[in-house]
């Protein structure tokens, strides 16, 4: 039976923060509509897997491919417009506008691509309201418990309709609880909407979620099979 | 003694180890320190002559009292934007200094310990500038002056001392909530929110007015036509109550543009822009009075000098020669020079310090798609819409300062100053501008490594 195409693969990628080797030739490959957890301790290299997949940072060896389209080949301006449009980023915190209500920081990524502001915040809204956050929509991040601030995360990476969400421990700085919510809101979304969803954690419990999970030992893939 | 070498250990240590923006800070701190001493020992001097003297420079301008004492308030005046220079330096890397500190207090270090190795922080950088500012200084005197009096070698030796310790008492009393809830502090990631004008700045400001005030009641002499240094104490209230009302309207300004352009925007750069005016509208009010003072007094000396350098060379009997007037003309030119270079200074060191404080969000946003473009409009944006208005209003002020002295005169108006306003928006959006590069720095995907 023919495999189906995968949407990003990476292969052979090699990266160093100046001396200090991240990533010593991890591969993975990401479907549509999967949700795959990168799983391992802390220095393992998740960080800059996730930051190389998303285009964020230029491998120094291998490449990552996209819907058939290498990202070494694209300038920074386009790696910029597919983040935005294709993409959406979780980070575990710092990702919020702290000086914009709830509301804007959705509406954020919708007034870049050229929506217009009422119809921005009308969609904004819709998103809080499906992540259980529309009661805080006039609040700022800092006002927000850790819990509702990274539901609106999540609202602000998924406004767009990305193919895929780059998760970074998203449930890090969180209780149980909390971590609880915005993971069931995240896969249930991306469920619904076919996103396919990478996520990088060192919780086994949220690894849980995941279809399927892959662990990085000093910088290199080591395949695991979860069952969903 | 043994407790006092330990905390300057501790300070030493902790500056070691600090990242760039920490050093940046200590460089320029002393470099403010150095101009405030420069300024201060310069008053020092002229303050100490008493009667008439003949002072080789300045075409006779320092030789009577009159006139001298409108040159040391002029000179006390400099302080005005050296202060808000070495305010806008204190706020580089605030935040991780704040919680350095307050993690020390969470650590178990009394009130007093965490005072003291933030006075010791400050002070010692004050104390450098001032050294130095001292040397040179002194050097320079003793060029133009045999034997300086004991007056005035008290004043030098005053001056020295009180820099560093002012530099050290604010770097403590700047802490003050720090030390109060260090808990609260440790935990803050918001922007501060309704920060007053700067409570330091404004008795800085007000040290300095009292100083001036001695200054002229001790060297001015009285004359039947001419009452006790009437003049140059005008000019120092007008401008005093001028740069008080300018730090208010800076802040308001700030305020209301937020506010009435936040609901309004179309564009993220100036959605960004707005909320963060109408969240903190006081971060940048003591950079951009003195921007705003700068503007009203170079407008309208600007229009006064047009008009006296046409009464001098079309006058054929002055009762000095005419450089007399045109180097005073010059220097008071010169002097505006000076402090709006400073000016500017403080705003391009506010702006990077603006943008070091938020560099993980901004990486965060860079990484979220959100172009560099974007984020610089909205950086600049922060600059010039509560700068726009504001600038209206102090152009609008010097000129008419400038030109009722020609009306006055009877002499025709200067138009031509209107564009001075201009030009001086035009130089602090270049002087903002300066960030831009440290902002394609702090949006690096590095950043996002650290918390």
């Amino acid at each position: 039976m023919n495999r189906p195409v995968p949407l990003l693969t990476a292969g052979g990628l090699t990266k160093a923060h100046g001396r200090t080797p991240a990533l010593r030739g991890a591969s993975v490959e990401l479907h549509t509509g999967e949700i795959l957890a990168v799983t391992g301790a802390s220095g393992s290299g998740k960080s800059t897997l996730l930051h190389c997949l998303a285009g964020i940072v230029r491998p120094d060896e291998g490449s990552v491919t996209y819907d058939g389209r290498r990202l070494a080949d694209l300038p920074e301006q386009r790696l910029s417009e597919l983040r935005r449009t294709e993409f959406g980023v979780v980070f575990q915190f710092g990702q919020l506008i702290p000086e914009l209500t709830a509301l804007d920081n959705v509406a954020l990524p919708l007034l870049l691509a050229g929506t217009d502001r009422a119809r921005a915040r009308a969609l904004a809204g819709e998103w809080l309201e499906r992540f259980g956050v529309r009661g805080q929509q006039d609040l700022r991040p800092g006002e927000m418990s850790g819990g509702q601030a990274q539901r609106t995360a999540l609202a602000r990476a998924l406004v767009t309709g990305p193919r895929v969400v780059f998760a970074d421990e998203p449930t890090g700085a969180l209780d149980s609880l909390s971590g609880e919510q915005v993971m069931t809101a995240l896969v249930h979304t991306a469920r619904e909407s076919g996103t396919a969803v990478l996520l990088i954690t060192h919780d086994a419990q949220v690894a849980a979620y995941a279809d399927r999970e892959v662990q990085l030992r000093d910088g290199a893939v080591v395949p695991l099979e979860v069952t969903a | 003694m043994n407790s006092l070498r330990s905390d300057l250990r501790l300070a030493w240590e902790l500056t070691r180890g600090s990242d760039r923006g920490e050093w940046w800070r200590v460089a320029l701190t002393v470099t403010g320190a150095a101009l405030a001493t420069g300024f201060a020992l310069a008053a020092v001097a002229l303050a100490s002559l008493r009667g008439g003297h003949q002072v080789p420079v300045a075409a006779g301008l320092l030789d009577e009292p009159g006139t001298r004492s409108g040159v040391i308030v002029g000179l006390l005046l400099l302080l005005v934007p050296v202060l808000g220079f070495l305010g806008q330096c204190a706020r580089i890397g605030a935040v991780h200094r704040d919680r350095r500190l307050a993690g020390l207090r969470l650590a178990g270090a009394t009130p007093w310990q965490v005072r003291r190795i933030a006075a010791l922080e400050t002070g010692l950088a004050c104390l450098l500038g001032s050294a130095v500012a001292t040397v040179l200084s002194v050097l320079l005197l003793l060029r133009q002056w045999d034997r300086p009096t004991a007056l005035a070698w008290v004043g030098i030796a005053l001056v020295a001392v009180a820099v560093p310790v002012l530099g050290a008492v604010a770097g403590a009393l700047a802490l003050r909530r720090v030390v109060a809830s260090p808990l609260g502090w440790v935990r803050r990631i918001g922007p501060g929110s309704g920060r007053g004008p700067g409570l330091l700045f404004l008795a800085g400001v007000l040290l300095v007015a009292v100083l001036a005030l001695l200054t002229v009641v001790t060297t001015s002499t009285a004359a039947p036509d001419r009452p006790n240094g009437r003049v140059p104490l005008t000019v120092m209230g007008v401008v005093l109550v001028v740069g008080a009302g300018a730090v208010w309207l800076s802040g308001a300004t700030a305020k209301a543009t937020g506010r009435v352009l936040a609901p309004r925007a179309r564009s993220a750069a100036t959605l960004i822009a707005a909320e963060r005016l109408r969240e903190d509208p006081w971060s940048a009010a003591r950079t951009h009075a003195a921007v705003l003072l700068v503007t009203v007094v170079g407008t309208g000396f600007l229009g006064i000098r047009q008009v006296l350098s046409d009464v001098v060379h079309s006058t054929r009997h002055l009762a000095e020669p005419a450089s007399y007037y045109t180097t005073g003309l010059d220097l008071t030119g010169a002097a505006i020079a000076i402090a709006f270079a400073i000016t500017l200074s403080g705003l391009a060191v506010g702006t990077a310090e603006s943008l070091a404080t938020r560099r993980r969000g901004l990486a965060a946003q860079a990484a979220a798609g959100v172009p560099h473009t974007v984020l610089g409009r909205a950086l600049l944006l922060e600059t010039a819409l509560p700068l726009a208005p504001a600038m209206l209003l102090s152009g609008l002020g010097g000129m008419t300062i400038g030109t009722g002295y020609a009306v006055l005169s009877g002499r025709p108006a200067p138009w031509a100053i209107a564009l001075v306003p201009v030009a001086v928006y035009a130089a602090c959006l270049l002087a903002a501008a300066t960030s831009l590069p440290l902002l394609r720095r702090s949006v690096r995907p590095g950043e996002l490594r650290y918390a």
